[in-house]
């Protein structure tokens, strides 16, 4: 089983979108090499932002960290939801922990031509804590979180999982 | 595998070499071809192919497999990515389910019971009905993996000889036969079986079960891959069966297409080629699914049962396999 130290981004994000999910990771299933939308991601990825530099954080990889401390994320989606936001405050978290005083992140959204920003704040620190206590709990559950209302999975690369029959 | 055209497969004899990131396929005839390595899920080879250590090395980055078949189109062995999405927790779940005697039993049955109603569904419904029946209660009857065999293969042998009889004299299989194949039939029934084989490891491959750990075939037993040999009960009628017949019915199953000797049968060059092309086009067929309400392929099907079995591994939901539904 997994400990504090290896709670990265991706998990605090599934965390927010949906428990089952984080259950599922946890345990190996990775649809996300099937899924189109990810293979989509991937392209923006690559040909958006083609002059930032990627930063390995061990369990946390974050696009690009600027001169400013600000850490850069470039989003497929084309609106800032909850779960982003506190995969990238887990960033700015994990920065901290290696005596990098991130200030914030800033979320792009490339589809929409829009950005959001979002200071690291004492709160958003002990959000990011809390997060991580979060994840190991639900990863440690010996069941498995039930499915979200199926409106709430669209776009979701588990859905082969969950709803197939 | 949601797209069937990223699996490429090699009917000629060729020598494979590596050119930066791509794979440059190199035939006796004719001037080499170059694929980007990222446009490749896996690779079936279908005639002996030459590699070397710098190909083998590019294949384990990103992950493609290679599956060969032998000329008699028996599944004759993978080379395998050392990188596998295997997953200690789920595997340790799958390890008890099979464990389990009355768990993996039940998973057994269900396999037993959709790979009948399969073979029945594409060969003939109402002659098999009566088998079916007997079946029926063989499984219900049955207390161990060796009985449900038994009475499995009861079904099968009344199927093959249903089969035979919609089937051309020179094609008939007058019992299955494998290792080699004694006929025509046979020989085309092996090929596409290898096939199915080879395109569940794949599948199989991409969730974080293990190929070893079975529920009807023994563990790891002679056979690496049991649970593909478990899986490929379902889909083998979709695929041999149903294409046999096809292409009998059809007139496009020649005799050209096999070379046959006093005890033994196996495809010709001009058969492999043939039974090939028609596989890989039956795989990209696409059916509207009912649970997921989108198209998928035949290929993806194999998939999600794959993915279906994870679920029944981590979460107990019951396990019902693949049944033709349209
Ligand atoms: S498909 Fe729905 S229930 Fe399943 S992981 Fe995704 S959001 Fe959660």
């Amino acid at each position: 089983m997994i400990g504090p130290e290896d709670v990265g981004g991706v998990h605090v994000k599934y965390l927010h979108h949906c428990r089952r999910q984080l259950w599922l990771y946890a345990r190996g299933v990775r649809p996300e090499h099937l899924s189109t939308t990810v293979q989509m991601g991937e392209a923006v990825h690559e040909t958006s932002y083609t002059r930032s530099s990627p930063v390995d954080l061990g369990a946390a990889k974050l696009d690009h960290l600027d001169g400013a401390a600000w850490v850069h994320e470039v989003k497929s989606s084309s609106k800032p939801g909850r779960a982003d936001e506190a995969q990238a405050m887990h960033y700015c978290y994990r920065l901290h922990g290696v005596g990098v005083a991130a200030q914030g992140a800033i979320l792009h959204y490339p589809k929409t031509r829009r950005t959001k920003r979002l200071p690291y704040t004492p709160q958003a620190a002990e959000q990011a804590e809390a997060d991580i206590a979060a994840v190991l709990e639900v990863v440690s559950a010996p069941v498995s979180p039930p499915l979200l209302p199926r409106p709430s999975c669209r776009g979701c690369s588990y859905l082969d999982y969950c709803w197939n029959e | 595998m949601p797209t069937a055209t990223r699996t490429y497969w090699l009917t000629t004899p060729c020598r494979i070499r590596r050119k930066d990131q791509s794979l440059r396929i190199e035939r006796p005839d004719g001037s080499p071809v170059h694929i980007p390595i990222t446009d490749v899920r896996d690779i079936v080879a279908c005639e002996p192919i030459d590699i070397n250590t710098a190909v083998i090395s590019l294949l384990n980055q990103h992950r493609v497999n290679v599956h060969f078949l032998s000329h008699y189109g028996d599944y004759a062995g993978s080379l395998l990515t050392s990188d596998t999405s295997t997953s200690g927790q789920t595997v340790i779940a799958q390890a008890r389910l099979a464990g389990d005697p009355a768990a993996s039993l039940d998973i057994a049955r269900a396999i037993v019971a959709s790979t009948a109603a399969n073979v029945r569904r594409v060969v003939d419904r109402k002659l098999l009905t009566r088998p079916m029946t007997i079946l029926e209660s063989s499984i219900a009857g049955a207390s161990s993996r060796e009985e449900l065999m038994g009475a499995e293969g009861t079904f099968r042998r009344s199927a093959w000889a249903v089969l035979d009889t919609r089937l051309p004299d020179w094609l008939r299989l007058d019992g299955r036969s494998r290792r080699p194949p004694l006929n025509a039939g046979n020989a085309f029934i092996s090929y596409v079986n290898g096939i199915t084989y080879a395109r569940l490891l794949s599948a199989i491959r991409l969730t974080p079960l293990h190929s070893g750990v079975a529920f009807l075939h023994s563990s790891m037993e002679r056979q690496r891959h049991s649970l593909v040999l478990d899986l490929a009960e379902v889909f083998k009628p979709l695929f041999a069966e149903r294409l046999l017949l096809r292409l009998a019915g059809r007139g496009q199953l020649k005799p050209a297409h096999f070379d046959v000797d006093v005890n033994q049968a196996m495809l010709s060059e001009p058969g492999r080629k043939l039974v090939v092309q028609t596989v890989r086009d039956e795989l990209a067929v696409t059916i509207q699914h009912r649970a997921l309400g989108r198209n998928v392929a035949y290929d993806e099907l194999l998939y999600l049962e794959a993915l279906q079995l994870t679920r029944t591994c981590l979460e107990g939901t019951p396990y019902k396999p693949f049944r033709i539904w349209w």
